[in-house]
């Protein structure tokens, strides 16, 4: 079943084509700079940290080479998502990593990040569909291919 | 013949032995008694046991009243015979006899009063179904003593409290379940008023609807046996007539109808004047620190000095109403012996003498009903009223407005007159009462103490119940690295709403909700990219064994869940257990427990 909710939030999340970056925080920092001035962002410096914090306890990835960063923290009002094609793929722990799907979510908004993470996880499990997101280069192009699905 | 060969021969008799054993089986299922036939049978014998209670109360209280006044005679007729002095001596030494039976009484079985009760409401709606049996003796004692020397109060009090010590003594002697010993103790209270008031029918409903707040056939049906059981063995030893016979009702005009019609609404408002009346008086009593027994005394002492003046005043006032009923009284006579009545019962109430309101309300009543008719008769002469239906009508439409329970009214007015022809008017004024009373007065008689006793019995079990003793250690826990597919394991092997999230040192850090996670269970794509600290509530209530319970209630209600974990304390948080709405709720029930998936704390190692 295709949440709808998941849907309008994927919509409306940043794309950043062709992230290069040399390590998994560097391209962290890097998608987290895209939500500077966001309006559900309150405190970017806040869920940065949060966010490497639950790097550090256990790197959030998925098979074919997908890595979902992300915080449960107060610094946003609602779930906000940066996603990040990289065609060059960057280190993630054991992991080499050519999508990033970098969320935020508010601590009393755990079951939305359940959903996203599902939603998401349901879509990029053929090597073929990622391959196609990859390839997107911008958020209309990458929704087109997330559509299309396996 | 060996074991071999004999097996073998019973073997070939199966089909003779199975189809007796079938018949035993049949007969046995039809015969077995279930709980409720059970209750039934106990149900009768409690009629039996309440109205021999009742009687010997009557007895004892007959025989305390020749002792005092030298006659057989009723109380009014007694206290008419007696000089000035002793219609003031006979209820002010009662009085004092009945206070320093209360004060031996409280002194001798403090201890014991402090862990059962003597209240038999109480002992239906909040207790264990245990009345203490030392302390209901030393207030019927107490009873007789005010009863027998004239007091105005209603020996119904008494006699409900020997019927339902009698059923709680046979509900302990056979070891009943508290919810059943419960029952039987309402069966006992139903049968102590069926004896009081010769009325089976509104003696069971008074118990379901006062004080049950239900009329379910499973709750009636013993109620109404117990009830008219003693009605029955009260009617055998001392004549089966109704209480306050009516003379007989005929209207003459269909236009009596409106002012007939009109009665409830009088006493449906001058029923909370009533009701605040009496509390005032027991407000005013409270205020003045003497003895029990000079408080008491200066009860009696007002009884009697309002007897000098009018010897009617003595007593319940069932002698009175069935002079009202059946003698003419002019309306100045009705007027001045009901605001002497109303003084009288008050003082009494007031002064915390032991025993029942419910009499001198049928007679405010019926006197108010009555100067009612009688006004009505004097403004419209044609209608040839009969102030005596009025007062009928009134005494049932009081009790309604007064007691809340206007269904009993109905019957308790029809029962005591037995007087069909006034049913109709009986139903329509109790229930009108009951809506006017309504207005002005939402604490009715038997509620208001029924909500104040089971409040402070919730308050002191709530005080007494630690939290360290319901305790359950080792709860289901799992770290905050935890993976998905773990934290559904654990729900599946569990029958927990939430597994509590704790750091390497066992402190809580929060805790992951089945109810947020139940419709993610069965996706394995979750599994390896979330962790329980991604979903775990940080802010999920806890308690500490240092609170009260009052306070995990509190808790409990923010977390809307059926457990709470306990941690040593609230700063340090190193979780020790948890504890269960269950186990409160079965501990302030009287049970213990049941098995839980950890040890208790503080009982086993």
């Amino acid at each position: 079943m295709i949440s709808r909710k998941s849907v309008e939030q994927l919509r409306a999340a940043i794309f950043i084509g062709n992230l290069e970056a040399k390590s998994d925080r560097e391209a962290i920092l890097k998608m987290l700079g895209a939500l500077q001035g966001h309006p559900q962002v309150k405190d970017l410096s806040e869920l940065s940290a949060a966010t490497f914090d639950r790097q550090q306890s256990d790197p959030p990835l998925f098979p074919g080479g997908i890595a979902f960063p992300h915080a449960r923290t107060n610094s946003v009002s609602s779930l906000v998502m940066v996603v990040a094609t990289c065609p060059k793929a960057i280190r993630f722990s054991d992991m080499l990593v050519r999508l990033i799907f970098l969320i935020g979510v508010p601590k009393n908004a755990g079951a939305d990040y359940l959903e996203m993470i599902s939603f998401l996880a349901r879509h990029v499990r053929e090597d073929q569909v990622i391959d196609r997101l990859v390839k997107a280069e911008d958020l209309p192009s990458f929704l087109t291919a997330f559509a299309d699905g396996p | 013949m060996d074991k071999t060969e004999e097996n073998k021969q019973k073997r070939t008799l199966s089909p003779l032995f199975r189809r007796l054993l079938r018949l035993k089986v049949w007969v046995v299922e039809r015969l077995r008694l279930s709980e409720r036939q059970v209750t039934l049978i106990w149900a009768a014998l409690i009629g039996v046991l309440g109205a021999l209670a009742s009687e010997s109360f009557r007895k004892t209280s007959d025989f305390i009243h020749y002792l005092a006044t030298g006659s057989e005679s009723s109380i009014i007729t007694s206290f008419v015979k007696l000089a000035w002095w002793q219609r003031l001596a006979v209820p002010t030494v009662g009085g004092l006899l009945a206070g320093l039976t209360l004060w031996l009484g409280n002194r001798l079985f403090a201890s014991v009063r402090q862990k059962t009760t003597t209240d038999y409401m109480e002992a239906i709606v909040v207790g264990s179904g245990i009345i203490s049996v030392r302390a209901s003796l030393v207030k019927s004692l107490s009873a007789l003593f005010s009863i027998s020397t004239g007091t105005s109060i209603g020996r119904e009090g008494p006699l409900v409290q020997l019927s339902s010590l009698a059923a709680s003594l046979l509900g302990r002697l056979r070891r009943f379940p508290i919810p059943q010993r419960r029952h039987l103790v309402a069966c006992g209270a139903a049968a102590g008023i069926a004896s009081a008031y010769n009325a089976p029918i509104a003696a069971s409903f008074f118990v379901a609807e006062i004080i049950l707040g239900t009329v379910v056939v499973e709750s009636l049906g013993p109620l109404i046996l117990a009830s008219v059981v003693a009605a029955f063995v009260s009617q055998v030893l001392h004549g089966g007539e109704p209480l306050y016979k009516s003379p007989g009702f005929n209207l003459h005009t269909r236009w009596e109808l409106i002012p007939l019609s009109c009665v409830g609404v009088v006493l449906g408002f001058v029923a909370p004047a009533y009701l605040r009346f009496l509390r005032t008086a027991e407000r005013l009593f409270s205020k003045v620190d003497i003895p029990i027994p000079l408080k008491l005394a200066v009860g009696g002492a007002v009884v009697g000095a309002l007897a000098i003046l009018n010897p009617d005043v003595c007593g319940n006032g069932q002698g009175l109403l069935r002079s009202l009923f059946h003698q003419n009284w002019f309306w100045d006579e009705i007027l001045a012996i009901l605001l002497l009545k109303l003084v009288a019962t008050a003082a009494a109430f007031g002064s915390g003498v032991v025993g029942g309101v419910f009499t001198p309300t049928l007679f405010v009543g019926a006197a108010i009903g009555m100067l009612y008719g009688q006004t009505v008769l004097y403004v419209a002469p044609d209608l040839r009223s009969d102030p005596a239906m009025y007062g009928i009508v009134g005494m049932g439409s009081f009790i309604a407005a007064t007691t809340g329970a206007p269904l009993m009214a109905i019957l308790m007015g029809f029962e005591l007159t037995l007087d069909y022809a006034i049913a109709p008017f009986l139903m329509v004024n109790c229930v009108v009462a009951y809506y006017c009373s309504g207005i002005f007065e939402r604490r009715f008689m038997y509620g208001e103490s029924l909500e104040r006793k089971g409040a402070a019995f919730f308050n002191q079990q709530l005080a007494e119940v630690s939290i360290r003793d319901l305790v359950r250690l080792d709860p289901i826990t799992l770290p905050k690295s935890a993976t998905f597919a773990q934290i559904a394991e654990t729900f599946v092997q569990h029958r927990f709403q939430h597994i509590y999230i704790v750091d390497k040192e066992k402190r809580l850090l929060g805790a992951v909700s089945l109810h947020d996670v139940k419709t993610f269970l069965d996706r394995p794509e979750l599994e390896s990219v979330v962790i329980a600290a991604d979903i775990m509530n940080e802010d999920f209530p806890c308690v500490s064994p240092r609170q009260g319970m009052s306070e995990a209630l509190h808790k409990f209600s923010e977390a809307n869940s059926e457990r709470l974990p306990v941690v040593d304390d609230l700063n340090s948080h190193r979780l020790i257990g948890s504890i269960s709405k269950t186990d409160i709720i079965l501990h302030l029930a009287g049970e213990k427990s049941g098995s839980g998936t950890g040890r208790q704390f503080g009982k086993n190692p």
